[in-house]
């Protein structure tokens, strides 16, 4: 449950250590992101000498959150942090590498990317 | 002995689908590092590291296969059959890593154990038998060789088709193809889609418009077409260098164009 000022770590390499989630993307107003959703975040901590830095307004998606995951043959997933990847406009992840677990939801979100480059799918 | 009432299930060699009954899963520690990290592992309770140090399905099986509600006998069983899993040894339990020390807990010890005590409790049943699914990986792989085809007919390079089964569950087969121009990688994408519509019956999710790294997800089959930069940009094929290539009918290392 991601709603704007909300403080996420990043899992990838793009440069990023933090964002601030300013606005959720999606019709109707949405209250919250869950897992999948995409957010546009402001870089609120930075890694030096890397292309992203701080105070840039970039678009990431969620891949985990510390609110429960629910699946409907009743595994429930839930994370110890609320984590997203940094994204450009036409959906690549700008880093290389993603770290932590990854849930398969992404796949049918058409996150396929994200998930062929974690280390590990729920 | 306390490992004659400990019946577990025997989990299945190779790793598959994930189907768990009622359990919850709290993963601790996984955001900042990467799942082999020692520190992170150490304090996590009893029960829930084996889950977590061998993270692959391999262990949601176990415990998928498992009654659905273990009694408080059945948990305090599984503290005293299994030895001390000291906080050092997470990596052992984890069946990719190459360097573990063989005189500790080892993936063949508790091979050992559920080959004596081990009894398959509830199988779920959506597991196909071992012929059944070389099969299916023969038909993906035919499949993969078609798709493989078609690209190079469009004048693709670097046509790379890896077995990634053994690494990842959720498909069987990656095809990588460098395309030059954004038309071309239309061209392949749409090719690709054609033909798998027509001898495969298959409808890809993914890309539908022309990226810079466009991803066409056949279920058991990915194919990733990137440009040449975003190709060396993500380096995809280090990442899964252990997987293994598949030989192709044609040469495809062909990276001067004209």
């Amino acid at each position: 449950m991601i709603q704007p000022q909300t403080l996420l770590n990043v899992a990838d390499n793009s440069g990023a250590r933090e964002l601030m989630c300013i606005r959720i993307i999606g019709a109707g107003n949405p209250r919250y992101a869950h897992i999948g959703d995409v957010i546009v975040a402001v870089i609120k901590e930075a890694v030096p000498n890397m292309p992203l830095e701080r105070s840039e307004v970039i678009r990431a998606v969620i891949v985990r959150t510390c609110k429960e995951l629910k699946r409907d043959n009743g595994i429930i997933i839930r994370y110890d942090d609320n984590a997203a990847v940094v994204i450009d406009q036409e959906g690549n992840p700008k880093g290389t590498r993603v770290f932590g677990a990854i849930p398969l939801e992404l796949r049918q979100l058409n996150f396929t990317k994200i998930v062929s480059l974690a280390p590990e799918v729920l | 002995m306390a490992a004659d009432s400990l019946t577990l299930a025997r989990p299945g060699p190779k790793p598959g689908p994930a189907h768990v009954h009622r359990n919850i899963f709290q993963i601790t520690n996984f955001s900042s590092y990467p799942l082999t990290s020692h520190n992170a592992l150490s304090s996590l309770p009893r029960t829930m590291r084996a889950i977590a140090a061998s993270p692959s399905p391999f262990s949601l099986r176990l415990h998928g296969e498992l009654k659905k509600t273990p009694s408080p006998a059945f948990l305090s069983n599984k503290d005293r059959s299994f030895p001390a899993i000291p906080p050092r040894s997470v990596s052992l339990l984890s069946s990719r890593r190459p360097d573990h020390n063989p005189s500790e807990d080892t993936d063949e010890m508790f091979d050992e154990l559920f080959n004596k005590y081990g009894k398959v409790v509830y199988s779920s049943g959506d597991r196909k038998p071992t012929s059944a699914e070389a099969d299916d990986d023969a038909e993906s792989l035919s499949f993969a060789v078609t798709l493989a085809k078609t690209a190079n007919e469009v004048k693709a390079a670097d046509i790379r088709v890896l077995f990634v089964k053994p690494l990842v569950y959720w498909t069987r087969f990656f095809i990588i193809v460098t395309a030059f121009s954004r038309p071309q990688i239309d061209a392949i994408g749409s090719r690709m889609r054609d033909i798998a519509e027509k001898q495969f019956k298959k409808v890809p999710s993914g890309d539908t418009k022309p990226n810079s790294w466009t991803l066409l997800d056949f279920g058991d089959v990915v194919v990733h077409i990137f440009l040449p930069q975003q190709r060396e940009f993500y380096n995809l094929e280090e990442f899964y260098g252990n997987a293994t290539p598949i030989e192709l009918p044609f040469d495809s290392e062909s990276p001067f164009r004209y």
